[in-house]
């Protein structure tokens, strides 16, 4: 088969284009160099096919593990917590009532962490799909305060806000979880007798709700790291935490087609949550 | 993956008495889907940095490369159809051309390159940009904010390698502004993007993944991504 360098062109521009939308098949079977382009094409067409089928099938072993890893360890350590508290409940010395405590608090890190890492991973391999819909952020908003405030009364911690009818498009279960995330944080790194600020601005394109604390603030130079999975401050060290709530919040709001910032001035922490309206 | 990477870059304007170093050996490096602000006062170098990136003006020594090619080795013609197929800007004064519609601005550098349209990706981005109503208005029917959308998503549009934002905010409101960066760091994120943005805003620059330093022609912090 003879082309001019022209037709040449075409031919070759359609072969790529076929092979772009999958939908390429040979068409000269002879002995010019052309038909062998095309045979080779294919070839590769089909093993970059095959390649990402092979991802997909490893991408659902990861899930599968992942799945039995977080049905396995459940009923073990559900085990240890509950035969923890039997334990709180009698009759020990000082001593070993201080162990106990310590393996309670440790079991419920092993806890958080787990249901964490089953929740980031089921997330970023397509498990759990975000379901962002046009919702309230009041509702959602006043639902957090209501699950974080006996936690916050016990630390004599006030959690002002006041409520504006703004909606966005969010997934409110998922949502809900990076907003108790931030205020967990808020509340866990404030002193006592301290105020946390809850605020809702609304732009044309988004709604940004910002939780400002009074607490120990971030460094500057640790700030584009916080969201980092299993990442901990120099700070924090001493305060209960695996590193892995904010890294779950971003994942979810990233996840929706928003965006989290961080930011401190020395005197507390303002984290950001833009949604999409 | 490293996009972007400069070489001890260096630009001096004039000769002799009237000799001005603008930028001074500066080195950096940006990877594959980072959102990175160059930050500086009036004078820094922050400008001239950003034209050499992009191509608009060669450097008086150094090296600037582009998914690893060395942009100046091309000739002006080559640089040209390189800048068009690897760079989208977005400018101050959103540069939209008055007698397009939207649509029509957003697929102009992908026509005059004669590719095809993606339009399932175009749509998207449309989408998200939230121009999807207004396709078929005069950039002389929109808002300050919604033209820097059109031009956010013209930049977007031909997927280039990397998208340098020079003071994308400048000519707008507060709140405006707020959108607008909420957009290019949403789009970045959502379509892996690499964004440079120039600002001399500190709280504007705060809204990147990292922020290089300039001062006096000399880079004094960030010009390395974050481990």
């Amino acid at each position: 088969m003879m082309f001019t360098d022209k037709k040449l062109l075409a031919h070759l521009d359609k072969m790529l284009e076929d092979g772009i939308n999958g939908t390429f098949s040979e068409s000269v079977y002879d002995e010019t160099q052309l038909s062998k382009l095309e045979s080779k094409w294919l070839r590769y067409l089909t093993s970059s096919k095959l390649s990402a089928q092979k991802t997909a099938q490893e991408r659902k072993k990861l899930q599968e593990l992942v799945s039995d890893i977080s049905h396995q360890t459940k009923t073990p350590l559900s085990n240890i917590l509950l035969y923890t508290q039997l334990l709180q409940e009698q009759d020990i010395d000082e001593q070993s009532r201080q162990l106990v405590d310590e393996i309670r608090q440790q079991s419920e890190k092993l806890e958080f962490l787990i249901q964490s890492l089953v929740k980031t991973s089921r997330l970023e391999t397509g498990t759990f799909q975000l379901a962002p819909l046009e919702n309230n952020i009041d509702r959602m908003i006043e639902s957090v305060i209501e699950q974080i405030t006996p936690k916050a009364e016990s630390k004599q911690i006030k959690i002002m806000y006041s409520s504006q009818s703004h909606t966005a498009k969010f997934d409110i279960k998922w949502t809900q979880e990076a907003l108790f995330n931030i205020l967990d944080n808020a509340v866990k790194y404030s002193p006592r007798n301290s105020v946390i600020k809850i605020t809702v601005d609304a732009y044309e394109m988004f709604a940004c709700v910002s939780v400002a604390d009074q607490g120990i603030g971030i460094p500057a130079e640790e700030l584009p790291c916080i969201f980092r999975r299993f990442y901990r401050g120099q700070n924090v060290r001493e305060q209960n935490g695996v590193g892995i709530g904010l890294y779950l919040c971003r994942q979810i709001i990233e996840g929706q087609s928003g965006y989290i910032t961080a930011e401190s001035n020395g005197k507390g922490a303002v984290f950001k949550i833009f949604l999409p309206k | 993956m490293e996009v972007l990477k400069t070489e001890a870059l260096t630009k001096i304007y004039g000769e002799g008495e009237s000799k001005v170093t603008a930028l001074d050996n500066a080195n950096l490096s940006v990877r594959q889907g980072e959102f990175a602000a160059i930050v500086g006062t009036s004078g820094s170098g922050k400008s001239t940095l950003l034209h050499m990136l992009g191509g608009l003006d060669r450097p008086t020594s150094g090296k600037v490369y582009v998914e690893g090619k060395d942009i100046f080795t091309l000739k002006d013609e080559a640089l040209t159809i390189f800048r068009r197929r690897k760079i989208g800007f977005v400018f101050q004064s959103f540069n939209l051309v008055p007698t397009l519609n939207v649509y029509e601005n957003i697929v102009f550098p992908i026509q005059l390159d004669g590719n095809d349209v993606d339009d399932k990706f175009v749509n998207e981005v449309i989408g998200i940009l939230g121009l999807a109503d207004m396709q078929n208005r005069l950039p002389n029917q929109l808002s300050g904010g919604q033209q820097q959308r059109v031009a956010i998503a013209r930049a977007l549009a031909a997927k280039p390698a990397i998208v340098l934002a020079d003071e994308p905010t400048g000519n707008l409101d507060s709140k405006t502004s707020q959108d607008v960066l909420s957009l290019l760091k949403v789009t970045g994120q959502k379509f892996s993007q690499t964004i440079v943005m120039i600002t001399h805003n500190e709280a504007i620059a705060q809204m990147a993944d990292r922020i290089i330093r300039i001062e006096d022609g000399h880079i004094i912090k960030g010009g390395e991504p974050n481990d």
